[in-house]
C-alpha cells in the first residue's frame, strides 16, 4: 500500500509531533532559551491533540503499517496529555539546572512521537520502530542529571536491560515470521488460522516476554524501582505514564488481533503472570522508604491488575482496559507530579524519601491534597478514580469466571491500602523540625502546579461521576473492534 | 545454492559463538568480521544481492574501520609492536581464517557453477525492488527511523559531554546546597 495524501492526514498528530521535534532541535541550534523551547514543544503538542479531533472524522482509516482507529486515537490522548504534563513539570525542574536544559523538551517529543507509532502498530515493523524511538529518547532522559550517579546508573540499567528485552521481542518476532511469512498483524492472523504450531508459539511467548519487561510484569520488574528512584523525576513520570501505556495498548492490540496470542497454554500463563505480578508488587512495596520506588512497586501491581483484562480478552475487555489505563495514567501523573514539584527545581538528587514528606500538610496543605487524593485513587478508595478502574478490573473477573485473578485483586489492593496509607499518614506527621525540602512558594500558579491540581480535580470528578469517561471509552473501544477486530 | 546457504549459515553460527566465547576484544572482532561476512554470503544465496553488499559495505568495512581505531588508539609504541606480534601466532589468526577459506571455497565453487543468479527460492532483489520498497510503503518506516537516530544521537551527545554542568545553586533559603538524605 502507498502512502496517499489520506493517510498522511491521518497521521497529522504524528507528523505534527516530529516537527515540533525538528523546530525544537533547529531551536537549540540557533538560540538556547529554556522557557521558548518549552513554549513551543506545549504548542506543538496542543496542535496534535487539535488534530486528533480532526483525525477522529476519519476514523477508522488503515494507513501503511499503522491503524488509525479508536484505540489508537485513545491512546495518542493518553500519550499528549502525558507528555504535556511531562513538559510543563519538567519546565518547573529543570528550571535552575546549570547544564543544557532544552534537549529534554527534544528527547521527550521524540519519544511521544514513539509512543503514538507503537500505540497504532499494525505491523511488527512499526511496533519495533516505535518501541525503539520510545526507548531510545527514554535512556537519555533517564541519564539527563548525567553528573549525578544515580541518573546516569537508572539510564545505563533501562539502556542493558531494555536492549536485551528488544532482542528477545525481535527474536520472537523472526519466529513468528519463519512461521507465517507475514509481517503485519492481519497476515500473521491468516497465516496462524490451524491450532498454533510450536514455532510461532514460542514466538508468540519470546513477544509476550520482550513487551512485558516494558510493562515491568513480575519476573521481569527487577529494574523498575531503581529507574524510577534514579530518573529525574518528570522522566520517571514519563516512563510510568505514556510508555506503559502505549506498550500495553500494542499488547492488547497483538492479542486480540494475533490468535497464536489466544492460545489456552498461553493464557493460563498470563493468569499466573498477572497474579505473581499483584502480589509481588504489593508485597515489595510494603517495605519501601523511598515514594518514587514505591510507585514503581505500585506500578507493577496495577499492570497485574491490568493483565486481568488481557486474560479474560472478551466482553467488557477493552473498555475496562481503557477506564483502566485513563485512571492509571491520572493517578500517576499527579503522585509522580507532586515529587517532581518537591524536588523543583533542580538541586541535585530528588526529594523521594519518606522523610522529606513529614508534615507537609503544615507547610503546603493544596499540595498535600493532591498526594493524599491521588494515593486514595491507587489504592481504589471510592469517590475517586481509582475505584472505578478497580471496579471494571473485578467485574471483568466475575463475569469471565477467573476467581483466582478476582481473589488476586482483591489481596493486593488490602496490601496495596496499608503502604498507600503509611504515605498518607507521613504527610500529616507533626514537622519533626528538620530542614526539609520544598516546593517553590508559588507552586500552585505555575503551569506545573496548575497541572498536578488540575490532575486531581479530574480524578475526583471521574470518581464521582465517571460516565463521560466511560463514554468516550466505550465509543473508542467500539471503533477498534469495528473494522480490525 | 541450498549447500552454499547453510554452509554460510553455519560458519556464521561458528564465526558468533567464538565472537563471545573470545575474552580479547580484538580476537573476538576478527570473528565478528567472518561472521558479517558470512551473513553476506546468505544475503546473495537468498537473492538479495543489494542486501549482501551493504552487509559488506556497511557492517564489514565499518566494523574493520572500528577495528583499525581500536589498535591505533590503545596501543601505541614499542609494546604496541610487541602486543601485535603477539596477536600474530597461528593459534590466533587460524580460526577465524579457517572459516574464512571456507567461505571463499563455497563463493569460488558458487561462481564456478556458472549461472550467477541462482538463487535459493523466489526473485532476485535488486538495488532499484528495495528503494522502490522503501520510499513507497515503507516511507514510514524510513523517516521513523531518521527520528530514532535523531534521539540516539542527542542522548549521546547529550551524555557524552566531558566538561559537567555547574554544581548546583545554592539553596536560597536554607544555605545548604544539598539534602543530607
Amino acid at each position: 500500500m502507498i502512502l496517499t495524501a489520506t493517510h498522511l492526514l491521518a497521521l497529522t498528530p504524528l507528523v505534527l509531533v516530529c516537527v515540533t521535534a525538528i523546530v525544537v532541535m533547529l531551536g537549540i541550534a540557533w538560540r538556547r532559551h529554556h522557557t521558548a523551547i518549552t513554549i513551543v514543544t506545549v504548542v506543538g503538542l496542543n496542535l496534535a491533540l487539535i488534530a486528533l479531533i480532526g483525525v477522529w472524522r476519519m476514523a477508522p482509516l488503515a494507513t501503511p503499517m499503522l491503524a488509525i482507529d479508536g484505540l489508537a486515537i485513545f491512546a495518542a490522548v493518553l500519550i499528549l496529555v502525558a507528555a504535556l504534563a511531562c513538559a510543563t513539570l519538567g519546565h518547573a525542574y529543570l528550571e535552575h539546572y546549570r547544564g543544557p536544559r532544552e534537549e529534554f523538551y527534544l528527547l521527550l517529543l521524540c519519544a511521544t512521537a514513539g509512543a503514538m507509532v507503537l500505540a497504532a502498530s499494525t505491523h511488527l515493523a512499526t511496533l519495533f520502530f516505535g518501541l525503539e524511538l520510545l526507548s531510545m529518547p527514554l535512556y537519555g532522559m533517564l541519564a539527563y542529571t548525567y553528573h549525578e550517579r544515580r541518573s546516569l546508573e537508572s539510564g545505563i540499567k533501562y539502556l542493558v536491560l531494555s536492549a536485551a528485552a528488544t532482542a528477545i521481542l525481535l527474536f520472537g518476532m523472526a519466529l513468528l515470521y519463519a512461521d507465517t511469512g507475514h509481517l503485519d498483524f492481519a497476515g500473521l492472523a491468516t497465516g496462524l488460522v490451524a491450532d498454533a504450531g510450536a514455532w510461532s508459539l514460542a514466538g508468540a511467548a519470546l513477544m509476550l516476554l520482550g513487551l512485558s519487561f516494558k510493562l515491568s510484569i513480575v519476573p521481569f520488574h527487577q529494574w523498575t524501582p531503581d529507574v524510577y528512584e534514579g530518573g529525574p523525576s518528570p522522566a520517571s513520570t514519563f516512563l510510568a505514564s505514556a510508555s506503559k501505556v502505549a506498550v500495553f495498548v500494542v499488547l492488547l492490540r497483538l492479542v486480540m488481533a494475533v490468535p497464536a496470542f489466544q492460545n489456552a497454554l498461553l493464557h493460563s500463563v498470563l493468569a499466573v503472570l498477572a497474579i505473581l505480578t499483584m502480589l509481588v508488587g504489593n508485597l515489595l512495596a510494603l517495605t519501601q522508604s523511598n515514594l518514587k520506588r514505591l510507585l514503581g512497586y505500585s506500578s507493577i501491581a496495577h499492570f497485574g491488575y491490568l493483565l486481568t483484562a488481557l486474560v479474560v480478552s472478551d466482553g467488557l475487555a477493552v473498555e475496562a482496559t481503557g477506564v483502566y489505563l485513563v485512571v492509571y495514567m491520572l493517578t500517576t501523573l499527579g503522585a509522580f507530579g507532586v515529587v517532581t514539584l518537591i524536588s523543583s527545581p533542580y538541586r541535585g538528587e530528588d526529594a523521594a524519601a519518606l522523610h522529606h514528606y513529614r508534615g507537609l500538610f503544615w507547610r503546603r496543605p493544596y499540595l498535600t491534597a493532591v498526594l493524599t487524593v491521588t494515593m486514595l485513587s491507587l489504592a481504589g478508595i471510592p469517590f475517586t478514580a481509582g475505584f472505578i478502574g478497580k471496579f471494571y478490573i473485578i467485574a471483568l473477573g466475575v463475569e469471565a469466571e477467573r476467581w483466582w485473578l478476582v481473589g488476586g485483586v482483591v489481596v493486593g489492593s488490602a496490601i496495596g491500602l496499608y503502604y498507600y496509607l503509611r504515605v498518607m499518614v507521613t504527610l500529616y506527621l507533626a514537622e519533626a523540625g528538620m530542614q526539609k525540602r520544598d516546593a517553590p512558594e508559588d507552586w500552585g500558579v505555575r503551569a506545573g502546579g496548575v497541572v498536578v491540581l488540575g490532575v486531581a480535580l479530574l480524578i475526583i470528578l471521574l470518581g464521582i461521576y465517571p460516565t463521560p469517561m466511560i463514554d468516550w471509552v466505550r465509543v473508542m473501544g467500539g471503533a477498534m473492534l469495528g473494522p480490525t477486530g | 545454492m541450498e549447500i552454499a546457504f547453510y554452509l554460510s549459515g553455519l560458519i556464521a553460527v561458528l564465526a558468533t559463538l567464538g565472537v563471545i566465547t573470545n575474552t580479547n576484544p580484538v580476537h573476538a572482532l576478527l570473528y565478528l568480521i567472518v561472521s558479517l561476512i558470512s551473513v553476506a554470503l546468505v544475503f546473495f544465496a537468498l537473492g538479495a544481492p543489494f542486501a549482501g553488499a551493504l552487509e559488506v559495505i556497511v557492517y564489514a568495512g565499518a566494523i574493520m574501520v572500528l577495528f583499525v581505531f581500536v589498535v591505533m588508539m590503545l596501543n601505541l609504541g614499542d609494546q604496541g609492536a610487541a602486543q601485535e606480534r603477539a596477536w600474530l601466532k597461528p593459534r590466533i589468526w587460524l580460526g577465524p581464517s579457517l572459516l574464512a577459506a571456507v567461505l571463499l571455497v563455497t563463493l569460488i565453487a558458487t561462481l564456478w557453477s556458472g549461472d550467477a543468479g541462482r538463487m535459493v527460492d523466489g526473485e532476485i532483489l535488486t538495488a532499484k525492488a528495495v528503494g522502490t520498497l522503501l520510499f513507497g510503503p515503507w516511507l514510514m518506516v524510513v523517516e521513523l527511523g531518521a527520528m530514532l537516530l535523531l534521539a540516539a544521537l542527542v542522548t549521546a551527545s547529550h551524555v557524552g559531554r566531558t566538561i559537567p554542568p555547574d554544581k548546583p545553586r545554592i539553596n536560597a533559603e536554607s544555605g545548604a546546597r544539598k539534602e543530607v538524605s
